[in-house]
């Protein structure tokens, strides 16, 4: 009978606890300004869990009683600390004094006065498991966020670029090679031999909060100082974007004809490669995707043999690798990845050797060249002139050549024959293409759309059909190959679902053969 | 039963020494077996799966099984997580939201046709065969229903006809072996299926399969194929797109065979069963002996003392009667006497 009671009593109490969840609206739960305290963390081990420290709940519960950031941050060099009530981490027992004394000092004065307070307790702020979920996005500084601050700033580029000479410890301003802080600034802070590189959020949160804590002594319009003005997803979408943005005057060139070459003796065998630097410009949220180390020319540090500066990635790889994110092939595979691309581009594996023929489509031979001996002139020739012949032969779009409906009826059993309305098909990828400026020049020739589904063949007019090279499934001779069923099946629906088409459902086979009445 | 502490631990030793002296056990696979060669099998790829559910309909179909509660394009039946049962040999689950926001992965839950088949090495009427084309087959015929082979797969897969009063079966995928391995055909599942999720061929052409397909889309899939090692290796075997403990496959059943971790138990048993009778009965008959003739003797002593008690006593017995017969002759010649006396003393009061 007590025991009844008991699991009653419990009972009770966890509906209680459960409607105090929901009393806290969902802000509470899921929070962008929670830091987690690990000062200690560099003595040793931790005895207690790592307290989570909630900045905005703080800074907005101080500016309702006309507190500011010198509460609990001491000044040093007219700047601001970023730890808590001290300049150092003197040792263990010191700075865990410091927390203690002064976090529980001020919530007990604050409770007190009989205001809502935080814990005083050991365990309420050393959690074990966490009650708060961040939900702290990263804050990028795109193109648009750049453009108005050096818009307010007037181009005083220096007030946040600066490089370090290593000779007179000092920091300086250099024109014209102004990086992003992420060449210098990681994600852990380094203490190199004659450098001390603070981390990217250490300096991202001193330069910018400093900055605008400043601005807006001075009543100006700033930039957010709380966490959530930056780290808050909603918020971030709230700033402004300025669309297109202008472009960044660094003395960077329009177009360039990349080719290898100079110090090394042998110097390229491939033809140059025509750049639109400006066009690319507009491409990338940042400089930093393709200048990922230094805004100097790729060649500096990729050679043709590789160098030490360069990592030992050699030039091909740098500008050819599939599988990264900022050589230039490794670019346009990612941008293939769209959904409006990805339906075709999605089975074609990115681990694979590019193939010779599309070499030419970036390494154009000049318009008049006599080189010599040793240069493949015939090829070249050729080679320019293959867009001219494709046109010559296939002319302008003949879609009148591309078949309106195509039956399928090789397989048919316990379905009618497939009503494939292939030219509607073919036209709404066309559609796709339309506007994008990397597929255009790659599709140019119109075989190349073709060869999404008729795949493993050159581009023609009349491309074979599937059932001229899937047959039968589990050929030992083709282990690779998948027979005509499941090659229509994996074609059709692998493309529908990359590409995000709804209709027709993948599962219900009568979306697209009818079935058979026995 | 009270046995002395010596005698206990000769016997231990004895036990014990005897065990060194049988033979080493080595598993069922003293060779590496890795499976016949030219076998076959069946690489499910979940990545290519779109869960409709024409494979459970072609199984249904191909086994004659009765028909389902609900029919085969009922795809909310994937709602729930299920299990193979008597009428269901193969069954496929879906797991929502566990890789990308699109689409959901399913897994295939059926026979996985281990290379060493625990349900095999648990019958002992030899109900399971491996054959040599892969399948492991079942031969209701001999089977005793002790349902051994339910408790011995990892996997859970054989499933009992518990309706069945009389004649109940275990049921479980075969690979299609009577019905269509044997002719040459493929699998129900294996044909059926639209996508080609299922593979079929020589094992060893399916894990070449399966690493090209891992090579040229490192991102799709997660980089282990399942049963290749796995209990010793299966002849089904799985890709996936995460890890497979998310869509309910077990990973912690390590890569020793089913038959190797029992081997050894077993191997010991006609050691048990030939020496430890005869030493322990030999040893038993030996001390039993020991001591019969330990009582043996313990009693002629005690006979011998009794004998030799009695003949003293008879002697004592003796000499005392031969003394009181003494006595009682004195005691009679000196009443005699004492008459004649008194006779003679009466006769001489008389005559003065």
């Amino acid at each position: 009978m007590f025991v009844i009671l008991l699991i009653c009593a419990m009972g009770a109490l966890g509906i209680e606890a459960l409607s105090d969840l929901s009393d806290r609206t969902k802000s509470d739960l899921a929070r962008a300004d929670g830091i987690t305290i690990d000062a200690l963390a560099v003595f040793g081990d931790l005895e207690r869990p790592p307290v989570v420290f909630l900045h905005d709940l703080h800074t907005n519960a101080l500016e309702e009683k006309s507190k500011d950031c010198m509460t609990c941050h001491l000044s040093e060099n007219g700047r601001l600390s970023t730890r808590f009530k001290r300049l150092k981490d003197a040792g263990k027992q010191e700075v865990m004094d410091i927390y203690h004394a002064n976090c529980i000092e001020c919530h007990t004065e604050i409770s007190a006065a009989k205001e809502k307070s935080g814990p005083v307790v050991c365990g309420e702020c050393h959690r074990k498991k966490p009650t708060i979920l961040s939900s702290r996005v990263p804050m990028g500084f795109d193109k648009s966020l750049h453009y108005r601050h050096s818009r307010a700033l007037k181009k005083q580029c220096e007030r946040c670029h600066h490089e370090y000479d290593q000779k007179s410890k000092k920091l300086f301003y250099a024109k014209y090679k102004e990086g992003t802080c992420r060449y210098c600034h990681k994600k852990e802070s380094e203490d190199l031999i004659s450098e001390r590189r603070i981390s990217m959020r250490l300096a991202s949160h001193l330069s910018c909060i400093g900055c605008h804590r400043k601005t807006m002594a001075e009543n100006m319009f700033a930039g957010p100082i709380s966490c959530s003005g930056c780290h808050d997803l909603e918020q971030q979408q709230e700033i402004e974007k300025i669309d297109p943005v202008p472009r960044m005057r660094m003395k960077q060139p329009d177009f360039v004809l990349i080719k290898a070459g100079g110090k090394e003796s042998s110097g390229a065998r491939m033809n140059r490669v025509p750049f639109s630097h400006k066009s690319h410009e507009g491409y990338s949220d940042t400089c930093r995707g393709c200048h990922h180390k230094d805004l100097k020319s790729c060649l500096d540090c990729h050679t043709l043999s590789g160098s030490k500066e360069g990592n030992n990635v050699k030039l091909l790889q740098a500008m050819h690798e599939l599988d990264s994110e900022r050589s230039c092939l490794g670019c346009h595979e990612i941008k293939q990845r769209q959904e409006r691309c990805v339906g075709c581009h999605g089975f074609i594996s990115n681990r694979r050797k590019q193939g010779e023929p599309y070499c030419m489509k970036c390494h154009m031979a000049p318009t008049q060249e006599r080189t010599g001996v040793l240069t493949q002139t015939g090829e070249r020739e050729l080679a320019r002139m293959v867009p001219e012949i494709w046109w010559a032969i296939f002319g302008a779009r003949q879609v009148a050549d591309i078949p309106k409906k195509v039956v399928i009826k090789k397989l048919v059993d316990r379905y009618e024959p497939v009503e494939f309305p292939h030219r509607k098909v073919f036209r709404a990828l066309e559609k796709k293409i339309d506007g994008d400026k990397l597929a255009a020049y790659f599709h140019l020739e119109e075989g190349t759309l073709c060869q999404g589904c008729h795949h493993h063949t050159p581009a023609a007019k009349k491309p074979p059909r599937c059932g001229f090279c899937h047959g039968k499934p589990f050929d030992e001779k083709d282990l690779f190959q998948p027979g005509l069923k499941g090659a229509y099946h994996r074609q059709c629906i692998g493309c529908h679902d990359k590409m995000g088409i709804e209709k027709p459902v993948s599962v219900d086979c009568t979306g697209c053969h009818a079935e058979k009445k026995q | 039963m009270a046995i002395s502490r010596r005698k206990f631990l000769g016997w231990l030793t004895a036990t014990g020494l005897s065990s060194a002296f049988g033979k080493t056990a080595h598993a069922g696979t003293t060779k590496h077996f890795e499976g016949h060669p030219d076998s076959l099998g069946v690489l499910y790829d979940n990545t290519k799966c779109i869960g409709c559910r024409t494979c459970e309909a072609a199984c249904n179909r191909v086994n004659d099984l009765p028909p389902p509660d609900r029919p085969f394009d009922d795809l909310s039946v994937l709602d729930k997580k299920r299990r193979t049962d008597a009428k269901k040999y193969m069954i496929i689950n879906k797991y929502d939201h566990i890789r990308n926001p699109k689409g959901p992965l399913h897994a295939r839950i059926g026979c996985n046709h281990c290379l060493e088949p625990a349900c095999a090495s648990s019958c002992f009427v030899r109900a399971y065969t491996k054959t040599k084309e892969g399948a492991v087959t079942y031969d209701s015929s001999v089977c005793v229903g002790c349902r051994y082979c339910m408790i011995a797969c990892p996997f859970n897969i054989p499933t009992f006809e518990y309706d069945s009063a009389f004649t109940p079966r275990i049921r479980k995928c075969t690979m299609c072996y009577d019905t269509r391995l044997v002719k040459g055909e493929l699998p129900g599942c294996v044909e059926e299926c639209p996508t080609e999720s299922f593979t079929f061929g020589r094992r060893e052409d399916l894990f070449k399969i399966a690493h090209e397909r891992i090579r040229r889309y490192p991102r799709r899939y997660l980089d282990h194929i399942y049963g290749e090692n796995e209990m010793g290796g299966t002849s089904w075997l799985y890709l996936s797109g995460v890890a497979f403990k998310k869509i309910g496959m077990r990973e912690d059943l390590g890569v020793t065979p089913a038959p190797a971790l029992t081997a050894s138990a077993l191997a010991s048993v006609p050691m048990v069963v030939g020496t430890w009778p005869l030493l322990l009965m030999g040893i038993y008959a030996v001390s039993k002996r020991k001591e019969k003739i330990a009582t043996e003797e313990k009693e002629q002593a005690l006979a011998d003392t009794i004998a030799q008690a009695k003949a003293e006593a008879d002697l004592k017995i003796s000499e005392a009667w031969q003394k009181a017969e003494k006595e009682k002759e004195k005691a009679v010649e000196t009443a005699v006497r004492k008459a004649l006396e008194e006779a003679a003393e009466t006769e001489n009061e008389e005559s003065s």
